[in-house]
């Protein structure tokens, strides 16, 4: 395929970020869906939802989507344009600063929130 | 296999079949198409509100508006067509043992099936209205996020 590490690495990261994501979607789904049996199901499974662990798992989630979305645009405009995979590496790292310039933030938001519940502030 | 190109020429020459080609275009528009509907459903779950208040309520009053129903199924449709073609590539390139292989995706294709059937029950089959209260009704009319 292309050489270079940066390539590789965006490569695999994609998949493993995919699989991730596939994973997370068919539970996300089942679990939402549960709402059909009624409110006492669904307030059952929002109880473990809402732990620390699985809020914090949560935000493996978004950044997995967020890398996978960035790094999907990346693919197309190597697919699609004259220049893409000339400039594939710096692409990558493009992708990095706009994964950091949109989960930063939310991080900030967040994270207090969680911190909140576990009465740590 | 899945296609190695780079380029729609290159994918072209490389696709066995005008179906491989017409997956390989399938992965970039429904990409593109999910970047905006996903990130703004995370926004819109993790941003505007505390993900960890999402009760049943939440969930009875998004699903009771069509507008909603509409973005959640076209969501659903093009993600799990999208991850599951992505997952017929991983397991084409990594499961080397032919049965094996054929397993591995009857089980996972089935489960897809299923999760789709379940997920478009609960926004094109279910009614959620019934069980809101009058005040969420309300908050029903302002607009859902």
């Amino acid at each position: 395929m292309y050489r270079g590490r940066e390539g590789q690495w965006a490569f695999f990261l994609h998949r493993l970020s995919g699989i991730a994501i596939l994973l997370y979607l068919l539970i996300h789904v089942l679990n939402i869906s549960a709402a059909m049996w009624g409110p006492q199901v669904s307030e059952r499974l929002f109880a473990i939802e809402h732990t620390p662990f699985f809020r914090v798992g949560l935000l493996g989630v978004i950044g997995a989507v967020l890398y996978h979305a960035l790094n999907g645009l990346r693919i197309i405009l190597m697919d699609f344009t004259g220049w893409g995979v000339r400039l594939q590496r710096e692409l990558w790292y493009g992708v990095w600063v706009l994964f950091a310039l949109f989960f930063v933030p939310a991080l900030i938001k967040i994270v207090p929130e969680i911190l909140h519940t576990m009465g740590v502030i | 296999m899945a296609i190695r190109a780079r380029r729609y020429s290159q994918a072209k020459a490389q696709a066995g079949t005008n179906l491989e080609l017409a997956w390989w275009v399938f992965m970039r528009v429904s990409g593109l198409v999910l970047v905006f509907l996903v990130l703004g459903h995370l926004y819109m779950s993790n941003i505007l509100i505390n993900a960890g208040d999402v009760d049943y309520n939440y969930i009875a009053r998004r699903l009771s508006n069509t507008t909603w129903k509409i973005y959640d199924w076209v969501m659903l449709s093009l993600s799990l067509l999208h991850g599951m073609n992505g997952l017929r590539y991983v397991l084409d390139d990594w499961v080397r043992d032919a049965s094996a292989r054929f397993w591995t995706k009857m089980v996972t294709y089935s489960l897809a099936v299923l999760v789709f059937f379940v997920g478009s029950m609960s926004l094109l089959n279910h009614d959620f209205s019934k069980g809101l209260g009058e005040s969420t009704q309300l908050e029903h009319g302002e607009g859902t996020r």
